[in-house]
């Protein structure tokens, strides 16, 4: 259902156009290149980005842990699907955490990280709703949590990122709310550049008649500041240790 | 609005000059941030293309400013097809009135607040809590300058004029805390007192970076992660921006996401970037069931009017052309009188909040051109300034102009003085003649004229040479030179 139009957007607008000395709306779109490029252009635009994102994948990954290292991630692997398990399990006992919350997704299903929490003596809860979970008691696991796990949509070379789309079962606060957090980034998923991520979104938001996803969230590192004295300090508001399993 | 104290620029900056505390967060900061930029930009680009993605954003922004009623329009309708509400506001007075609706309809005691310049220029938090809802900043450095009950004094590091010794006297006095000189400690310390706000506010407020025509999509980027909690844990959200913080694709970001950090904070990105498009699907786990994105004026208009000013719009607020600014490195941010300080707060005060008032910001700047040359966007800050100056001195309307009579002859006759070269001649034998019982070792030491006597209060002033370098060059070089 469409939501109703402020009253003040007409005169608002009309005075913002006079100042530009225009007394009428554009009959037609403004020329901008990022804006113009319709579907099928898109389409040949995003096939080429798969090819490269395909050909350089080996090169991504390793970009991937080089900027991810100097963004203060602790970066773990490559390691084959079978072995991950394991790597989440080790980093969870190093880290004595006794409360984890995971997202309810399909890498979990390749990695089965809560066996292998399990026979640490650790047991994960899926911060998901639906098993009689109302809001309020999702936050209340999530914020006393001391680990949270994701998996991630993508990966950013770039800029040592990981892209957490909130969806059924991903809930914003497991990657936010407890002091560590761990992304579990399949090598599919990485890409080389931001320009990558944001050629494949808006072919996303086109196909889909320009729905787009309620939120998005790069992650590069652990929270941290500079607020008092220019002193880098980790871990403010949300995760001070932040790791990243690689799985080939 | 935020209450605009610039008409007392030459008293506060004096005043800040002397300050010591000032003095030394000036000194350590500045540089750190410069050196950090440099660095971090040499590490991925070369300036060629440094240079050349500068251009593009400028020209990107240019094109949005220049077709703002459609891309203003397309954002509109975009967040309206996502399920949000938009509201567009003429002034500080009716973008509160509108956070102040919402928050009331939603019976709302407390609401937390991520870092918002706009929210700064709307005096936020002292109308919310006029109308009995705590507001709670939740930046570090917001935090701080609450408590404190000060303004920003940097763009992207508000408190950075504040010591540990002084943090810790805030948090003791507010919160109870125990003093302390480690700042990991301090940290921590707030970070408990915020966390019982995320689990609890009913409202978040927040700024945005850009907002994305296309989609709809509100842009914030953060290192704390105090923009996640405060978009994520509330039942509402309601974002503030400038009308101005627009682009007209998501195709546009990754170019201005890359200028952005290193610009501000010399990193190559911030730890969240974050993008809101309305509010949680039914599908998420949680998020706020209701997304508000106000569009706000405030005088922003003035600078679109003035062609030469609108260049101001497309600024993204990284805070570089302050770190780089003689005059902002030695008198900090308060000076300046409202928000926005450095060579930006000296554009755009003026215009927005009445000229007149800040009619000295235009002259705190020794015109060096520093802040054109880091310019992610590539404002010509100097142009700028010039133009507002020429405004003060001859603009219309009338009642803009500052100066007096006598400064206006000063200009005129110094105009008749040096229009053609027999004018310039003519003068400075005349001045040859004047100087004479005044000149002590080839300087003046006092210039015994009203208005102009102050230039020489403490220094001389070089006296025109005997011989001008016209009839040197005649002569040859090498010729019996006596000129100093």
């Amino acid at each position: 259902m469409p939501v109703d139009e402020h009253p003040n957007k007409a005169a608002f607008l009309q005075r913002v156009r006079e100042a530009l000395g225009r007394s009428e709306p554009l009959l037609h779109m403004p020329d901008h290149p990022t804006l113009k490029s319709a579907l099928p252009r898109q389409e040949e635009k995003v096939r080429t980005v798969r090819a490269r994102v395909e050909v350089s994948r080996a090169r991504n990954i390793k970009r991937l842990a080089e900027t991810a290292t100097e963004a203060s991630w602790y970066v773990h692997g490559p390691v084959a699907a079978e072995d991950a398990a394991d790597v989440v399990a080790e980093i969870a006992t190093g880290l004595r955490a006794k409360r984890v919350v995971r997202s309810s997704e399909d890498v979990f299903r390749r990695v089965n990280v809560d066996g292998a929490l399990r026979r640490s003596g650790i047991s994960a809860t899926v911060l998901a709703s639906g098993r009689s979970r109302d809001r309020s008691t999702l936050k209340a696991l999530a914020f006393e949590a001391d680990l949270g796990i994701t998996g991630v949509t993508y990966a950013i070379a770039e800029t040592g990122t990981c892209v957490v789309t909130p969806r059924k079962g991903v809930a914003r606060l497991t990657s936010l709310a407890p002091p560590a957090y761990i992304a579990l980034v399949e090598a599919d998923q990485v890409l080389g550049s931001m320009d990558d991520y944001f050629a494949l979104t808006r072919l996303a938001h086109q196909k889909s008649r320009g729905r787009v996803p309620t939120y998005v969230n790069f992650i590069s590192g652990p929270s941290r500041t500079a607020d008092i004295e220019q002193t880098l300090t980790i871990g403010v508001h949300g995760p001070g240790v932040v790791h990243m399993v690689l799985i080939a | 609005m935020a209450k605009v104290k610039s008409a007392a620029f030459k008293k506060a900056s004096a005043r800040a000059v002397r300050d010591e505390g000032i003095q030394h967060a000036l000194t350590h900061v500045m540089d750190h941030f410069t050196e950090a930029r440099a660095e971090a930009i040499a590490t991925d680009y070369s300036d060629e293309s440094w240079e050349a993605m500068r251009t593009r954003a400028a020209a990107i922004k240019a094109h949005t400013i220049g077709n703002l009623d459609y891309y203003l329009d397309l954002a509109d309708r975009s967040v309206r097809r996502n399920g949000g509400h938009v509201h567009f506001a003429d002034d500080a007075a009716a973008a509160t009135q509108i956070v102040i609706d919402i928050a009331k309809r939603h019976g709302v005691k407390r609401a937390i607040k991520s870092k918002s310049m706009v929210s700064e220029e709307m005096g936020l938090n002292d109308a919310l809590e006029r109308a009995g809802i705590e507001p709670v900043e939740t930046d570090l450095g917001e935090y701080i300058i609450q408590l404190a009950g000060e303004t920003p004094f940097h763009i992207i590091a508000p408190a950075m004029h504040k010591t540990r010794g002084e943090v810790s006297d805030l948090f003791h006095d507010w919160l109870k805390s125990a003093p302390t000189s480690d700042i990991a400690r301090l940290c921590s310390i707030a970070r408990d007192a915020l966390r019982k706000h995320f689990e609890t506010a009913e409202m978040g407020i927040t700024g945005a970076n850009f907002v994305i025509a296309e989609t709809g999509t509100v842009v914030i980027v953060t290192n704390e992660g105090n923009g996640r909690m405060t978009t994520s844990t509330p039942r509402v959200h309601v974002a503030i921006a400038g009308m101005e913080k627009l682009l007209p694709a998501i195709e546009d970001l990754p170019l201005f996401l890359r200028l952005l950090p290193r610009s501000a904070t010399g990193q190559r990105t911030t730890s969240y970037t974050s993008f809101i498009s309305g509010p949680r699907a039914a599908s998420d786990e949680d998020g706020p069931e209701e997304f508000h994105l106000i569009f706000v004026d405030n005088g922003r208009l003035n600078l679109l009017k003035d062609e030469v000013l609108r260049e101001a719009l497309s600024c993204i607020r990284c805070g570089a052309c302050l770190n780089h600014c003689p005059v902002y490195r030695k008198v900090g941010g308060h000076a300046y009188g409202w928000v926005y300080s450095g060579p930006i707060g000296a554009v755009v005060t003026g215009p927005m909040t009445g000229m007149k008032q800040a009619a000295d910001l235009p002259y705190a700047s020794t015109l060096c051109g520093a802040c054109r040359d880091v310019c992610p966007v590539k404002i010509d800050l100097p142009k700028l300034l010039l133009h507002l100056r020429h405004r003060h001195a001859e603009g219309s309307p009338r009642d803009e102009r500052t100066g007096t009579w006598m400064e206006r002859l000063y200009m005129r006759r110094w105009h008749d003085a040096v229009k053609t070269r027999g004018a310039l001649e003519r003068s400075t034998r005349l001045g040859r003649l004047l100087q004479k019982p005044l000149v002590r070792r080839g300087k003046l030491r006092s210039l015994p004229l009203p208005l102009v006597s102050g230039w020489t209060k403490d220094r001389d002033f070089p006296a025109l040479a005997p011989k001008p370098f016209r009839q040197i060059w005649k002569e040859g070089l090498g010729g019996d030179s006596d000129a100093g």
